[in-house]
Formats: structure tokens, sequence, C-alpha cells
């Protein structure tokens, strides 16, 4: 029985991210519901949150499901302004959604304008691993460039899919501890660098 | 009960009213029919809900806006919770939006409800870029409209400026995201080119009524052509053309026949304002004869507006004319202003018309000719100098009057009210309704709403005041105070009351505390006026001066009264603590109670703004002190009259006692009775009631009056009570005087007789027998026991003063009967030896030192001195004749009763 999440347990915003029918939708819907779905429908922004139990506590978790189309992607920086966490999802038999990741990274560590974002590249599909179009190796290379952690998941079998929820979330909330302790004074630092950045362009 | 529907998840989460919504989370509802309820954003969407499982819903949103939850209601579970949220929003059309319905996107429809809409409709126009605006608040500093003077940012207008639109909107987006809108707005443009067609089909519907449509217009078109030939335009453009001329046509005749109304009003209007004119001197003549000034005034003035500056000479002439009337009835106004008697409301009316008119006169030619007055002012003074002529000649009316009836018959009516009070009255009359005029006229004038030309005078006008109610007292004074010193009344006001006979004068008194009445509300008239208080104190002089006189009068009356109490006096001994006082101080002091009642309620009682009377060392207490005084000293009178009245027919001889042992008292009790003179009790009795009376007096009658003073508010009047104590002491002590001389003369007159009666001689051998007194002593011994029982029995008190005198005098006159003797004989010494002791030892109460001596020289004069048994033998008798007479000494024992 919930009731306004403000009052309730802590809240970590999770946001999906990732070039168009990677699956970021059906690895929200198989997290959330358990559920598989199979017929493609473009996303266009989706709302979900829901309690889950994070290491003995409770705490709440809100997805934004987002929409990988190209026509969205001027949207995109409000959304990714109240994220704390994010899922980069690409398809592991499709090269092209790889690639986008890294204009993804690059927006986000914009909008956010911090490299230690909480932040975990997912290569979803693995059950299809004989339709494998990148290599593991370049993938895992590409985590390590960034220094973030890569896994690979199946929405269709749930491989990995509550791995990959929980593992940012514990990111979060140990980068929300650290926030804490840390001055306001850094965080107005760091907007105040965006800004300069703004006028010189 | 399965547990409450919860709403976790919402695909999409925004969009405008009628978005496809998939809503996820649990317990949504068993099937299809216990899903009962499902809000979104507050509006009800389960018409448009489609149950796919507990967990997904699908539903279309309603026409809501902003924020809000999703409720799902279920029977199973009830009311449900959400922990997402849907945003509604509203979309607009844009130039970058594809419609399939036509919409105006003028701003200029906004014009037919006579206001703009504040923003146009670019706050909620999507960027064009793609790019959200938010953190653009950086502004350009310049003005665009130099840089781009033909051209503006707003996307809808056809001189749009790209390059303003980016330096309004993108001046702080990065280049990478005007790069990637670029790309966004290409795919745009490209989506639509692509997609023209899955367009027209998802609006088919539209599309299908727009073709419709034309081809209706079409058909009518034909129709039309049909009818009014290829050129319907023509048609329409002569018939416009036609209504134009045509309407121009009307105008200007309305046009036309407004100037003329206009200009057959203004010749009415001239018309009739030279028809005022010429009319108005007589106009003028009418209305003042009518008394309606207000309209002369109106008339005057209207006049002077219209015409006061024309050239043309007709009308010069006629308002001269006016000007000529105008000034005649300014004579006439202030020759009825200064009329009198008439009501200040009437004057005030025609000094204000008055005023007006000079005012409105003053400049021109003829104006200058009737000096400018000061109506009001002259209103004052004639009012001032009415107020005066009429207490003159009231005063004078009376006065006559007064001298006719005297004349006349001296026998009035007593209940008539005099002349004087007659005159008072009215008098009085006249100054509490002309005074408060001439007052409240001042006001008027002095406040300024009557004020004339010139500048008021408040000093003439008080004076004038002053003078008025100076006169009025004086006049009041002339009447009223009849017994005060008018000589120098009459030589400062040269009028005089004509002086009236005493019975007149006396017939006038009573009505005193009347004229007191009336002068009293006269002035509480004048109060309430707030008049200066040097004006009041004038009216409360002359007040307190008549309420003394008032005070002075009834006091006389009471002395008068208290002269006649003796008539009245019964002889009757009524006063308890003080035996032999009668009831005459009691009808004194009821007499003074009913004296002081009168005083208090006719003058004493002071009324609004009168002064106390009784200040220490004031003429009040001053005349309180004297008539008190008076009262009292005619009351002494009263008692001295009373002691002393039948002298003239009572001679002392006759009492003076011719038997002796007979009590005197009786004497002349009998003799009264024989003279009838009717009093029931004899002088002597009368005389000691008087000295009982004075010495009650004196003793605690005159304190009381004293203390009844107080009680009435008075000051103590010591110094009255005081010389009235002292005169009661000296009468009394001239009637103690009188008495014993009454009593004691006859009384040692017989004792040198009564010795030698019988040719009895001292140097005589003479019978001592069982020891007796000789006749003489004895005679003395009764004759005292008679004045004795006498005083006792009116006032005891009154024994000492008078048996003391009494008996100094025998004392005297045995010593002196004694050294006569030349010698005695050996029994005749003892003889006189006891009687002389006798005597002494039983007077020895009312001896004083005097006596005592004069007892002790009697016995030192018996020639030659006793020798020791004469001394005995005396003592003897002495005791024996004391036992005999044992009845007589015990009387004179008595010390205080």
């Amino acid at each position: 029985m919930s009731k306004k999440p403000t009052a309730g347990p802590a809240l970590h915003k999770v946001i999906m991210v990732g070039s168009g029918g990677v699956g970021k939708s059906a690895l929200t819907l198989q997290f959330m519901y358990d559920e598989f779905v199979e017929d493609y429908e473009p996303t266009k922004a989706d709302s979900y949150r829901k309690k889950v139990v994070l290491d003995g506590e409770e705490v709440q978790i809100d997805i934004l499901d987002t929409a990988g189309q190209e026509d969205y992607a001027a949207i995109r920086d409000n959304y990714f302004r109240s994220g704390e966490g994010f899922l980069c999802v690409f398809s592991i038999t499709d090269d092209e959604s790889f690639q986008a990741t890294q204009e993804f990274r690059e927006q986000i560590l914009r909008v956010k304008n911090d490299e230690s974002i909480p932040f975990l590249l997912v290569g979803n599909k693995c059950d299809l691993n004989d339709k494998r179009k990148v290599p593991l190796n370049e993938c895992q290379q590409r985590a390590q460039q960034w220094t973030v952690p890569y896994v690979e998941t199946s929405a269709k079998t749930r491989e990995n899919v509550d791995k990959v929820f929980f593992d940012l979330m514990r990111e979060i909330r140990s980068r929300k501890t650290e926030d804490s302790k840390a001055t306001s004074g850094r965080a107005k630092d760091r907007c105040k660098k965006r800004r300069l950045k703004c006028t010189l362009l | 009960m399965a547990p409450q529907p919860v709403v976790t998840g919402l695909s999409p989460k925004e969009g405008p009213p009628g978005t496809r919504v998939i809503i996820r989370g649990e317990f949504l509802g068993t099937r299809m029919h216990d899903l009962i309820g499902l809000k979104i954003c507050g509006s009800d969407c389960l018409l448009s809900a489609e149950w796919k499982s507990p967990n997904k819903i699908i539903a279309r949103t309603g026409p809501a806006k902003g924020k809000g939850d999703i409720i799902v209601t279920t029977i199973s579970g009830g009311v449900g919770t959400s922990t997402v949220q849907f945003r509604a929003y509203h979309e607009t059309i844009g130039p970058l939006k594809e419609s399939a319905v036509w919409i105006e996107e003028s701003p200029s429809q906004n014009f037919a409800w006579g206001r703009r809409t504040l923003t146009q409709s670019g706050l909620t126009q999507e960027d064009p870029l793609g790019l959200s605006i938010e953190g653009n608040e950086q502004k350009i500093p310049e003005d665009l409209r130099d840089l781009f003077p033909d051209a503006c940012g707003d996307l809808s207008q056809e001189n749009f400026s790209p390059a303003w639109f980016m330096l309004e909107n993108h001046l702080a987006t990065s280049f990478e995201d005007l790069k990637a809108g670029l790309a966004y707005l290409k795919r745009k443009v490209e989506s639509q080119k692509e997609g023209q067609l899955s367009f027209l089909k998802s609006n088919a519907g539209s599309v299908i009524d727009q073709l419709d449509t034309l081809m209706n217009i079409r058909d009518k078109l034909q129709e039309d052509v049909k009818l009014h030939g290829t050129e319907p335009l023509n048609v329409l453009e002569q018939s416009i053309e036609n209504s134009i001329h045509e309407s121009q046509k009307i105008f200007n005749d309305v046009l036309l026949r407004k100037e003329k109304a206009d200009s057959t009003r203004s010749v009415l209007f001239a018309l009739s304002r030279h028809k005022f004119l010429f009319c108005l001197p007589n106009t003028v003549d009418r209305r003042a004869k009518a008394g309606e000034y207000d309209i002369v005034v109106n008339d005057y003035s209207r006049a002077k507006n219209l015409f006061g500056k024309t050239e043309l000479p007709i009308f010069r002439q006629v308002l001269e004319e006016v000007d000529q009337r105008i000034l005649l009835i300014r004579r006439q106004l202030h020759e009825k202003v200064v009329k009198m008697p008439q009501s200040v409301e009437q004057q005030k009316k025609l000094i204000k018309a008055l005023t007006s008119l000079e005012l409105q006169q003053s400049g021109t030619a003829i104006g200058e000719r009737l000096r400018n007055t000061d109506p009001a002012w002259d209103a004052i003074e004639a009012r001032a100098k009415y107020l005066e002529a009429t207490f003159r000649q009231t005063f004078e009316q009376y006065a006559n009057k007064d001298v006719n009836t005297q004349d006349k018959s001296k026998s009035r009516d007593p209940n008539q009210p005099p002349n004087r009070v007659n005159f008072c009255e009215e008098l009085c009359d006249i100054a509490a309704s002309q005074l408060p005029d001439l007052w409240r006229l001042g006001q008027l004038y002095f406040t300024g709403e009557l004020r004339g030309p010139h500048d008021p005078k408040p000093g003439d006008f008080k004076r004038m005041v002053l003078n008025a109610i100076d006169k009025f007292c004086i006049y009041l004074r002339l009447a009223i105070l009849i017994a005060a010193d008018q000589r120098a009344l009459r030589q400062s006001s040269g009028l005089a009351w004509p002086i009236g006979s005493a019975s007149a004068t006396h017939q006038f008194l009573p009505w005193i505390p009347q004229c007191l009445r009336y002068t009293r509300i006269a002035y509480a008239t004048l109060i309430g006026l707030d008049l200066p208080s040097e004006a009041l104190d004038i009216i409360q002089k002359l007040i307190d001066e008549v309420r003394l006189f008032c005070f002075s009068i009834i006091f006389k009356r009471a002395t008068d009264r208290c002269k006649k109490l003796g008539v009245h006096e019964t002889w009757e001994m009524t006063v308890e603590d003080y035996p032999g006082a009668t009831q005459l101080p009691a009808a004194l002091e009821a007499l003074l109670v009913e004296t002081l009642d009168e005083v208090q309620t006719v003058c004493m009682q002071p009324e609004a703004r009168e002064g106390n009377l009784l200040e220490p060392h004031s003429d009040g207490q001053r005349e309180v002190t004297q008539r008190l005084q008076e009262l009292l000293s005619a009351f002494s009178g009263v008692i001295a009259e009373l002691a002393y009245p039948c002298h003239d027919d009572e001679t002392p001889t006759h009492n003076v006692s011719q038997l002796l042992g007979f009590p005197n008292s009786q004497q002349p009790e009998s003799v009264n009775a024989g003279a009838g003179s009717g009093a029931a009790i004899g002088w002597e009795q009368r005389m000691l009631c008087c000295l009982a009376n004075y010495a009650y007096c004196n003793k605690s009658f005159l304190p009381h009056i004293g203390q009844l003073f107080v009680k009435y508010g008075y000051p103590l009047p010591t110094l009255a009570i005081e010389s009235a104590r002292y005169n009661v002491n000296q009468l009394f002590t001239n009637l103690l005087e009188e008495y014993v001389e009454h009593k004691g003369d006859p009384l040692v007159g017989t004792i040198e007789p009564s010795m030698y009666l019988g040719r009895f001689q001292w140097d005589h051998e003479m019978e001592l027998g069982q020891g007796q007194l000789r006749p003489y002593a004895h005679e003395c011994c009764d004759n005292l026991v008679g004045v004795y029982s006498e005083i006792y029995s009116i006032s005891p008190s009154l024994l000492r003063p008078i048996l003391e005198s009494i008996v100094q005098t025998i004392s005297e006159e045995l010593a002196r009967l004694m050294s006569c003797v030349q010698r005695f004989s050996y029994t005749g010494a003892i003889q006189a030896h006891v009687d002389i002791r006798l005597l002494r030892d039983s007077l020895e109460n009312y001896a004083n030192e005097t006596a005592k001596n004069y007892f002790m020289e009697a016995l030192e004069a018996i020639n030659p001195p006793l020798n020791g048994e004469q001394k005995r033998k005396a003592d003897e008798i002495l005791e024996r004749v004391k036992r005999q007479m044992r009845l007589q000494v015990l009387c004179f024992s008595v010390t205080e009763p």
C-alpha cells in the first residue's frame, strides 16, 4: 500500500537510453512486470515507478523509458536533466546501435556535466548470440574506456535484467551519500563551469 | 477484498487530450467488469478504458490539463492510487505542424474582441528546431529592431527573419545542439514531404468533407452563373457603389437639418435673452414690490452676466435703467433692513439680498452713486438702537402709569401686581427675546455669513451688547432696588422711577422675589447664547444684588413679625431643660426656620451661573450678620417690652409688703385681677420669665440659632450671635437690677420700722423668755422666703443672682442699724446677737463676701460686747430658735434646686 512517493522511501531515478528497437521498453517491462512484449511499438516517453527491496532496504525506483527514435533527440535534454542514473542500451545484433551509444554518452555527460554519473553499458538481446554483430571485447573495451560496468542482458530470458537495475541503483545510492557529504559549493561550481562554456559558444 | 489498485506505469507519460495510454500496475481489476472507475488527471476515462489484464489497461485521456494522478477504481479493491503521473497538455498549431482542418492562425482575429492577447502563440509554440529553450534566459543586449528594421522573430509573420529568431531564442544554445536541431528540422520537413500519403490516410474523413464542400461550391457557382451571368462581381460592385452614394446623400441631409435646428435654437435663445433684458426693469420692480429679493438678485446677476460687457447702445440703455431701478431697490432695502421690529431671519434675507446687489453694482458708474454700505452692521446698529429705545419706552410707559395710578387711587387690589413688577416682566421679556436676536445677528455678521465690504468691528459690537445689557440692568435696578441708594444711578443714567408713596413701596416689596424670577429667566436665556462672560457678569451682579435685596427684605419682614411675637406670649414655661423660659424663643426659632426656608428658595440657592452670596467678607455675609443682629435685637427688645409692660399702672409701692408675714407673691395677683389687665400672671413672674428667657438665650438658644444658620449652609454668624448675647446680657443685668430693686428695697425698708415698732429700745432690758426672734428678724425672714418661693416657682436658676443681692442689702442695713444703736442692755445685746446670727446662718448660702463682712460688722457693733454668760445664753436661745424656725432655715439651705 504505497502512498505518495515523496513521503516514502528513497527514490532513485533511472533513465533508459539507447537507439530505437534495442529493447529498452522490453527490459523495463520485464523488470517491472515480468512480462515480455513481442510486438514492437515505438515509445515516446513512458514512466514507471515501483517499490523494490535493495540490499534489505526498501527504496523506490522511477524508470523513465525514453524514445530511441531520432525524432525526439531534441527533447532528450529535458529528460536527461532529471535522471540520476542511466542504462545505456544497445543490441548486440545491431552495430549501429552500439555506435550510437557514443552519442548518448556524450549527450548525457554534456547535460549532467559529470564524468562519474552512475551509468551502465547494457548489451541486450544476448539470447540471440548467434546473430551477434558487436564483438564482446569491443563492448568491454568501450566500457573500460568510459570506466563504466558492462553487462549483457536478455529481456526475453530475463537474464541479468534485475542485475542491471539493482547495480545501477546501488551506484546511485552510493553516489547520493557521497554527494550529501560534499559541500553544496561544489555543485554550484559545476553549474558555473557549464555556464561559462555556454557563453563561450 | 483484493488489495487497492495501484498504477505504476504509464506509456506515454504525457500527451494532448485523446492520447492512447497504456496503464500498467497491480490489482487493476480481476476482469473487465471489475473495473468501475478510471480517472486521468481528474477527467473520467472509463468509457475509453480497455481492460487487458490485472496489470494493464489501455485508455484514452480526457480533456484535462496539467499533471495528475491516474486513479483506478475496482469493485474488488476500491479506489486506488498511482505512483506515476500523467501530464496533459494542449497542442497548438504552428506553421510547422500539419493539420487536416483549417485553423485560423492570424492573430488579427482577436481584434474583434477589442483586445489582443498579451503573448502571441509564441509561448505555447514549439520550437521549430525541437530544442528546449530552457536556460536561454540570456538576451541579446541590442534592440533587435535596430538590427533588422523590416523583420520580426514571429514565425507566423511574413517578414519572419531566421537570424532574429536565432538571436532571440538560441543565443545560448551550443553549436552542436543547433546542428542537432537543424537535423531535426530537416527530418521533420522530409517526413512531411514523404508522409503526405499517410497524413491523407489518417485524415481521410476531413479530406473527403473538404472535397464535398468544394464540389458544392462549384455547383452553386455554376447555378449562379446561370442566373446572373458570368460576371456577378460587376453587379455586386455596382450595387455597392450605389449604396455608398445613397448613404452619403442621407448623411449630408441629416447634417444639414441638424445645422438648421442649431441655428433656430440659438436664435430662440437670443430672443429669450433679449426679452428677459427688456422686461427686466419692470420685472425687477414687480419682484421688489412683492418682496422676492432673491429673484431680483438672481435676475440682476443674470443680466449682468449676459449683457454686462455689451457695447450695443440699446442694451446699455436698458441696463442703465435696470441699474437705476436696482439703486432704488437698494435704498428701499436699506430702509427695510434698519426698520424695526422684524425677525432676524427676515433681516438676514434682506441683508443678503442687499449685499449681493451692492456687490454686483459696485464698479459701475451708477453703482458708485450710492455709497456701499455695510447692511449687516447697520442692521445690528438699528437693532441695538431699537432695543435701547424699547427699554426706554417701556420704562417711561410704566413709570408714567405708576404716577397716574398713584394719583388716582390709593386702594389698589393688593393681588394685582404693581407696575414695577409688570415693568420687570416686560423688560425681561424684551431682553430675553431681543438680545438673542441681536447677538445672533452679530454672530452671523462676524462669522462671515453676512459680512459686508467693510471690516467687521468686533469691539464696537461687544460694546453695543454690553451697553444694551448695562441699560437693561440699570432699568431693572431702578425698578427693583428701591431701597438702594439710587442717587448715583439716577446721576449716571439720568433716569428715575417716580418716587411713590410709602404704601406703594410697601406693596411692592413682596413682589421682589417675582421680579428676581423674571430676571433669572431672562438671564438663563442669555446664558444659553454663549455671550461673553463680561456681559453676563453685569447681569449676574444685578441678580446678586437683587438676591441680597430679597434676602434683606425677607429678613426685615421677619424682624417685623418678630416684633409682634410679644403679643402671642402665653407665659407657658415649656422649655424643659431651662425652667422659667417660655415658648417665646421657640416661636422665634420657628419664625427663623420659616424665614430661612423662604430665603433659601427665593434667593439664596444659587442658580445657573450665579455666585455664592456668602463669600467671606462679602456684602452678602455682612448683610446676613446685620439682618440677624437686627432680628435678634428686636427679639431682645420684645422680651424687654414684655418685662415692663405695665409699669405705669402697677406701681411697685403696691407690692411692698404692708402686712408682715404675708407672702408677697399673692399680693400682686389680686391687684392684677382687680386691675383687669387680663394677664393671668403677675408682673414679678413676667419679669422672672423674661429673666429666665434672657438667661436661656444667652446660654443655649443663641448658639442654637447659630447652628441653625450653619445647617442652612451659612457661615456661623458669630459676630451677630456674640453681639446679641452681649445685648441680652446687658438687658438681663438691667432687668435683674430692676427686679432686685423692686423686691429688695421694700424688704429692707421694713426692717428699721419693724425693729423699733412699739417703742422698742435696744438699751431696755427685755424678756428673753423661751427665746425667740425679734419680730423684725422674723418678718425679714418671712419676706425672704416669700421672694424665694416666687423665684423658685418660676426659675430656680435665678435664685442665686437675685437673692445674693437682696441678702447683701439686708446685711448692709443690719450693720447700719446696729451701728446706730448707742447702747445695748444686757438682754438686748443677747437678743440682737441671736437675731443677727440667725439671719447670718440661715442665709449663709446666699451671702457673698460683702454680705458676710456686713454681718460681721453688725455683730461687732453690739456695744458693749457680749461676755461669756451672755454668749452662752445667746447660743442656747439660737439653738432653740433654729429649731423653731426649722422650716424657714431649711428653705434657704437648699443650695441648688
